[in-house]
């Protein structure tokens, strides 16, 4: 039957139902759902990350809605690891997670800033003085002038102003400078390329271009570990997180893994279901003490104890045990402990000297060129005295014989290196090592020993001849075995049978200085080595800031590495060391150099380090409080350090070629080259006549000479003043010449001792700074005591490049949407400035030649310098030559009124010379006609023909074709050059990538893995995870040492005066710090504390410490950590405000109380905003300062040290470092709690 | 409507070039008789105290006042989303609003600027004028009662955007936000409430966390107060 009649044709019945009446259809209006849909839609989703300076590089989806982003999520599609190994994602973190607030939030700096003081007397000079140039002279020549606007430096009274009023003030003051004093007085500082490497290229660029300064960050944040460089000649190379999956045993050792390495800590918590061991050593019980199977606590700065005692029970229990073929094959090949070191007669007993060398025979034997750097083993095939393959003297022979296979390299015979002499030795004698565990601290928190400061202890050697006659050897190894004070049945005494017995370096004799238990240590090292010896070296330890940041970090880092050498660790997948501070791998380096420091246009560029820097220009050096003779070994020539303070050993580094200089010499540098012109000498025989004739002179030697100031400083891309400080009130005072909390005396108030090398003024200069100018996008501490502060694009508004060490892909920062307000990418800031300055340049600067000065440069022949002593050429020891004794001179040419011509191009050097890294060079003719094309040409002006780079993509494509990393072809390439070298071929390790090169959109589609390349340590392929050293290892390149080898021994002459030829334990240094500010005691109870700063949780660096989402999972203000036990020694509860000071300045924060802190620390995150909720010092009468405020930097002359094979300069590659762990502080309750009036600068004043 | 018109350019930087025009503005002001005498009355007082200040002595004012932190910032939202998610979907809407009725934003500014809404409004029909002011005048009364706490003279423009806006205050709201500027200093007691964490769960359910998204549809302006959890921490 049909229904047919049922049905209506005109209408339809309401509602109408379906599904047996279950169902109802309505016409009703459905608008409403319209919210639900929308709120989850969107344009299009784009792919960034967070450029903090924090090594995450994690991938976000960014949802971006009619121009405006309205949320991100965390992606999810990284390429894929292999089978049995977990995934990286989803990577991100709390902090990531916040992020997008900054974009939109009301502390973003939307607009250009001048403070208003300083712009109304530009603006009154531009109505005198058409042109700029002449304008900014007119301030900053008139004092008054000067001093008006440099005093409210910190003190708010900011307007906005147009791009291009603040560009001419930038530019002319630039221009000014460099007419006046030179270019090596204008400088900037930006930290960690890796974390946006385009934006960190934009100031450097700049700056290179125009002859400027570029700044160091890695020694300056003291993250640099001195002891890489010193053990393997390379500033930091380490596994990726997911190696730490194939590890049989872990300590996290001051390095709080879950914390601070969020989005890693998943492979950390992984890996213990395969059975792995975790071990934390944390002073506190901290987050990643919760985490692991066992925690060890030694008291702070007191690890190298730790280390050595454990090394100690590795090297008795395995390696004289003869328990572990692994071990003795590893060191044997890989390690300098065969290598000969001559013992020296002194004080009528032996020391170690230097290493023994071919040189030191009669026929070098027959080694070759370099026989001064061809250190040499004693072969027990032979019987004879041979140098093996592999030593520095062969890397730059060009024998192709720098390789680790075990050969002798004069004859290719097979090698069989004696690692001891203790079975068949000419004699035993007695070698004193030098012991600091004796001195007293004047904190009684730290323990000391009774022992001798010379311990003598019996080592087996033989008698070889030379050709300056008969002299006694011993190998590294039975040295350092000494040295570990180990009983080898040798006699004498300072050695235990026992680990029981109180002598250094046993688990009992630790056990007083760190408080840990002999037997927990016992342990720890047995299953660490067990697991090590089984698995071929699958231990690990995770290390970090904590035990990096103490004056003596290099013996807590040395001891950790020597414990994972011996082990035979170090190139090994699941071991080795992973050090995770602060330098985040810059993979595509070499493709980045060029483009960074101008090396297309002129080479070389001006670089410092910055530690040295601010040392000297922020007047620290006034301070100082330590003494050479303080840290100088018990067994060193202490005639010959008489009188030296810590400045005048860093002036002779600079005078002996080993360390950089900024400013350079005590003349305008361009002046110095028409001098040299004028003269019709060549360069470097002008320099060297006019330094003999004592008519030229270092700015080193005289920094407080306002020729000497360096004038004009750019800053991005970091919060230098609110968070990497240190001395921060020395460079309020000096630098800046603003309010500051300085509360303690200088060497002419204190009759402290005086430099011998560097002039001393009375007066003490303040404000030597004519401009500073701060990128960012938020108003950091660092922008609020800055003259300028331009507006930069965010995460989300700019192009770039971003890599890690933690993971092996390169990812990119995608212009998600337009940056808002007025604020502009770092590139395009730079590049608008750049063309500012070739405005101005017509009449006051035009084609000029500049005199470098280059101190000698690691991964450089020239870093075969000074093979033997040391030798100051100032003091008539040596003659100054450029190069060799002193720093070399080059003369650069630049084109200023060119800057921006050439800032937008590639310059045609890369052709004529080649590019490369870390001592390897290869033709890249073809990437650059690729950019040409890709890029584009320029068709006119100077730089007509060349390939563009315009956009900050076009300046990502750069980076990218450059590099072996991302580009197969480059990488091919470049291994074949290093194979050269080896005289092995390297090749088949990127030859099946040849053909992949990778562009940035390929980037935004995904994260790229990188392609293996000559200049990391490590291998990027499918069958094993990233590892340093895993190159050295399996395709025997050499460590880029000495001895081409791993070096548990140090022979430098000042590393052996202070007592660091091998690792002791030297425990934290005396600060001095507390007593010149008894004065300031107002009867409260005080305590006396250790002053900790380590990384946070609601924060990274400064960045987020201010972001309210973070403040209130924080407590939402500074707050500062003690233990139940030190805050009842003042009355103080937990949330109470207290105030903490020293000389340095001062610091007020909440307390917060808790069973977490050991008794005599106290800890405050790491940098958390001044601007943020800051009440007043009752001991400076200035609102409280940050972490940093309590702080001074103190060098440590072995950072100094150059010229000599891996002790030799590089850019945050060696140098000297920003420590701040040794200070202490007096810490009070606060009980009136006061924030002062606001009380702005203003203009109308 | 030119008043809507001359107080967004009153909240705006202040620059040389509508400055020289202010015999012009207060002319019109005084033409339209849109605010009530007393509220016009200090608006051109303020206007004339324009007149004998140094520019850069006004904008250097302006500029702590406005571009330095949250609590006065001129972004409607920011007292309202804070740093929540909520905030790029709201500001989305706002545009779509302006869209709807022949509007694009052309300059560097966010939708919810208030200069940039006031002259949005100052193109509508008046009575929606009012009525879409009323819905965003709770963050106005704030501001107005913060800038009086500082005894700052541009709290006469806020006023006078009061009386045009044709809804009642939420008095509770501007209290609350008066009370937590005040707490920005002094008091021992003020700084330690602020300083307290709230619970995570009251138990009564009500204290829902403030920076989930809502299941509600979003309005234009929401006129939620603040959460004390969120607001703690500044």
């Amino acid at each position: 039957m049909s229904n047919f009649l049922d049905r209506l044709t005109y209408l339809t019945r309401t509602p109408e139902t379906f599904a047996d009446g279950h169902g109802i259809t309505t016409g009703e209006s459905r608008d409403w759902e319209k919210a639900y849909r929308g709120r989850w839609a969107h344009d299009k989703v784009v792919r960034s990350t967070h450029g903090v300076n924090c090594t995450g590089s994690c991938s976000w989806k960014i949802y971006v809605k009619n121009g405006l982003v309205t949320w991100e999520t965390q992606q999810t599609d990284y390429p894929r690891t292999r089978p049995d190994l977990p995934n990286h994602e989803p990577r991100g973190c709390a902090r990531g997670a916040s992020y997008s607030w900054y974009l939109y939030s009301a502390a973003r700096l939307k607009y250009p800033m001048v403070r208003s003081r300083l712009l109304r007397l530009w603006r009154d000079a531009k109505a005198t003085h058409a042109d700029p140039v002449a304008a900014w002279n007119s301030i900053v020549i008139d004092p008054e002038k000067a001093k008006s606007y440099k005093v409210v430096r910190g003190l708010g009274g900011f307007v906005r102003a147009e791009w291009d009023e603040v560009n001419e003030i930038i530019a002319a003051a630039n221009i000014h400078t460099i007419k006046t004093y030179g270019p090596d007085r204008v400088v900037g500082f930006s930290p960690i390329p890796a974390m946006s490497m385009v934006s960190y290229a934009a100031g450097s660029r700049y700056l290179s271009l125009i002859g400027g300064v570029c700044m160091s960050f890695y020694d300056w944040y003291c993250d640099l570990p001195p002891s890489s460089p010193q053990t393997w000649g390379e500033q930091t190379d380490v596994p990726e997180s997911a190696d730490w999956y194939n590890s049989g045993y872990i300590i996290a050792w001051g390095s709080n893994v879950p914390q601070t390495r969020t989005p890693d800590a998943h492979f950390f918590t992984e890996v213990r279901y395969k059975g792995t061991k975790t071990v934390s050593v944390t002073p506190d019980y901290s987050e990643v003490a919760k985490l692991t199977d066992l925690w060890l606590n030694p008291r702070q700065g007191t690890d190298s104890a730790l280390a050595m005692a454990m090394g100690h029970v590795v090297l008795k229990e395995f390696h004289l045990a003869g328990k572990s073929d692994y071990f003795d094959d590893y060191c044997r090949q890989y390690t300098d402990m065969p290598f000969l070191v001559q013992l020296e007669e002194r004080d009528g007993r032996f020391v170690a000297g230097r290493t023994l060398r071919a040189a030191d025979f009669k026929d070098g034997l027959a080694a070759g060129e370099h026989a001064d750097w061809k250190p040499v083993v004693f072969d027990a095939n032979s019987g004879k005295v041979k140098v093996p393959n592999g030593t520095i003297g062969s890397r730059w022979d060009k024998s192709a014989k720098w390789n680790l296979e075990m050969r002798a390299a004069a004859d290719g015979s097979e090698l069989w290196p004696e690692v001891t002499f203790v079975k068949k030795h000419d004699d035993v004698v007695a070698v004193g090592f030098p012991y600091f565990g004796n001195i007293e601290n004047d904190q009684p928190i730290f323990h000391h020993t009774g022992h001798d400061s010379v311990l003598d202890r019996n080592i087996p050697v033989r008698r070889v001849k030379t050709k300056d006659g008969e002299i006694l050897v011993a190998t590294v190894f039975d040295l350092l075995v000494a040295n570990y004070g180990i009983d080898r049945g040798l006699g004498g005494g300072n050695v235990a049978k026992d680990f029981s017995e109180d002598i250094p370096y046993t688990p009992a004799w630790q056990e007083k200085i760190t408080g840990v238990p002999a037997a927990r240590v016992i342990q720890v090292a047995r299953e660490f080595a067990d697991n090590a010896d089984k698995t071929h070296g699958r231990s690990m330890v995770i290390l970090g800031a904590a035990v990096n940041h103490w004056y003596h970090m290099d013996m807590v880092y040395r001891g950790i590495i020597n414990l994972l050498v011996m082990c035979g660790c170090i190139g090994k997948s699941g071991g080795g060391w992973a050090h995770y501070v602060g330098q985040e791998k810059l993979r595509p380096q070499t493709g980045w150099l060029p483009l960074a420091f101008g090396l297309d246009w002129c080479r070389p560029p001006r670089q410092i380090n910055s530690t040295s820097f601010f040392y000297a220009h922020s007047d620290q050096w006034r301070y100082e409080k330590l003494e050479v003779g303080e840290i100088l070994s018990p067994t060193a020539d202490r005639e010959k350090w008489k009188g030296s303070t810590f400045i005048d050993c860093n002036v002779r580094a600079e005078r002996m070629g080993w360390l950089p200089s900024a400013p350079q010499l005590d003349r305008n540098p361009l002046e110095v080259a028409k001098g040299a012109a004028a003269s019709g000498q060549a360069a470097d025989a002008y320099i060297v006549s006019e330094l003999k004739d004592g008519k030229l002179g270092f700015a080193c030697s005289d920094p407080d000479n306002p020729v000497n100031f360096p004038r004009n400083m750019f800053i991005w891309r970091s919060n230098l003043l609110g968070s990497s400080g240190k001395g921060h009130e020395y460079m309020l005072k000096h630098l800046l010449g603003t309010q500051h909390g300085l509360l303690g005396k200088d060497l002419g108030e204190s009759g402290g001792q005086k430099p011998q090398d560097v002039c001393w003024h009375e007066q003490a200069p303040e404000g030597k700074l004519d401009l500073v100018v701060t990128l960012d996008f938020r108003m950091s501490t660092t922008c609020v005591y800055s003259d300028i502060v331009l507006p930069s694009a965010t995460w989300y508004e700019k192009n770039d490049l971003n890599t890690s060490d933690m993971h092996p892909f390169i990812h990119p920062l995608t212009r998600a949407v337009d940056p808002a307000w007025e604020s502009r990418s770092d590139w395009d800031i730079y590049k608008g400035l750049a063309r500012k300055f070739s405005d101005l340049c017509p009449g006051h600067l035009g084609i000029e030649k500049d005199l470098v000065t280059v101190p000698i440069l690691h991964d450089t022949p020239g870093e075969m310098a000074q093979p033997y002593d040391v030798k100051d050429w100032t003091k008539g020891e040596c003659d100054p030559v450029p190069g060799k004794t002193m720093p070399s001179v080059v003369v650069v040419e630049r084109d200023y009124p060119n800057t921006y011509a050439r800032f937008t191009s590639i310059g045609p050097l890369l052709e004529k010379l080649g590019n490369g890294g870390k001592g390897i060079n290869w033709k890249t003719e073809e990437e650059v006609e690729f950019l040409g094309k890709l890029n584009g040409t320029h068709l006119k002006g100077a730089a007509a023909g060349r390939p563009k780079i315009d956009s900050d993509i076009d300046a990502t494509e750069v980076i990218l074709s450059l590099a072996p990393e991302t580009n197969g072809h480059v990488a091919v390439k470049s291994w074949a050059a290093l194979s050269q070298t080896t005289g092995r071929d390297h090749t088949h390790l990127a030859t099946p990538k040849e053909d992949e090169k990778l562009r940035f959109h390929d980037l935004k589609a995904q994260p790229r893995k990188i392609i293996s390349s000559p200049t990391w340590s490590g291998l990027e392929d499918e069958h094993v995870s990233y590892n340093a050293g895993y190159t050295n290892v399996h395709e025997l390149i050499p460590w880029r040492t000495l001895t081409g080898r791993q070096q548990f021994y140090q022979d430098h002459e000042w590393m052996r005066d202070f007592g660091e030829g091998f690792c002791v334990y030297k425990g934290p240094v005396n600060t001095r710090t507390l007593k010149s500010v008894e004065g300031k005691r107002d009867g409260s109870k005080e305590v006396a504390l250790n002053w900790i700063t380590p990384h946070q949780k609601w924060g990274i660096h400064s960045t987020y410490s201010e972001n309210l989402l973070m403040l209130t999972l924080n407590r939402g203000g500074p707050v500062v950590w003690l233990s139940e036990i030190d805050a009842r020694k003042i009355d103080v509860a937990d949330n109470d405000w207290i105030e903490l000071y020293n000389a340095n300045g001062a610091i007020v924060a909440r307390a917060v109380v808790s069973q977490r802190v050991p008794e005599g620390m106290t800890m405050m995150y790491h940098a958390q905003e001044k601007i943020i909720n800051t009440p007043k010092s009752k001991a400076t009468g200035n609102r409280g300062g940050i972490h940093n405020s309590v702080t001074r930097v103190v060098v440590k002359p072995t950072h100094m040290i150059g010229g000599y094979a891996q002790l030799a300069y590089g850019f945050n590659y060696y140098g000297t470092c920003g420590t701040n762990r040794d200070e202490f502080v007096t810490v009070r309750k606060l009980h009136n709690v006061d924030f002062g009036d606001e009380v702005p600068a203003t203009a109308a004043e | 409507m030119k008043t809507y018109r001359i107080l967004s350019l009153l909240l705006g930087y202040p620059k040389a070039d509508w400055l020289a025009h202010h015999r012009e503005l207060k002319e019109a002001l005084l033409d339209e008789r849109l605010l009530p005498p007393k509220q016009l009355g200090n608006v051109v007082a303020l206007l004339d105290s324009f007149t004998v200040s140094d520019l850069l002595t006004l904008q250097e004012r302006y500029v702590a006042l406005f571009d330095r932190g949250r609590g006065l910032s001129l972004h409607l939202f920011e007292h309202v989303h804070g740093e929540s998610r909520d905030r790029g979907q709201a500001m989305v809407d706002l545009m779509n609003l302006y869209k709807s009725k022949g509007f694009e934003i052309t300059a560097a500014e966010l939708p919810d600027y208030l200069p940039l809404f006031l002259e949005f409004l100052s193109v509508c029909d008046p009575a929606e004028a009012r009525e879409t002011l009323g819905e965003a005048v709770h963050i106005v009364a704030a501001l107005a009662a913060k800038l009086k706490d500082r005894e700052s003279p541009y709290s006469a423009v806020f006023d006078a955007i009061i009386a045009l806006a044709n809804a009642k205050v939420d008095t509770a709201f501007v209290a609350q936000a008066i009370e937590e500027d005040r707490r920005r200093d002094e008091s021992l007691e003020a700084l330690d409430r602020e300083w307290a964490e709230a619970p995570a769960f009251d138990g009564a359910g009500e204290n829902a966390c403030s920076i989930c998204p809502t299941a509600q549809p979003p309005r234009a302006i929401a006129p939620t107060a603040p959460k004390p959890a969120q607001e703690a921490a500044r």
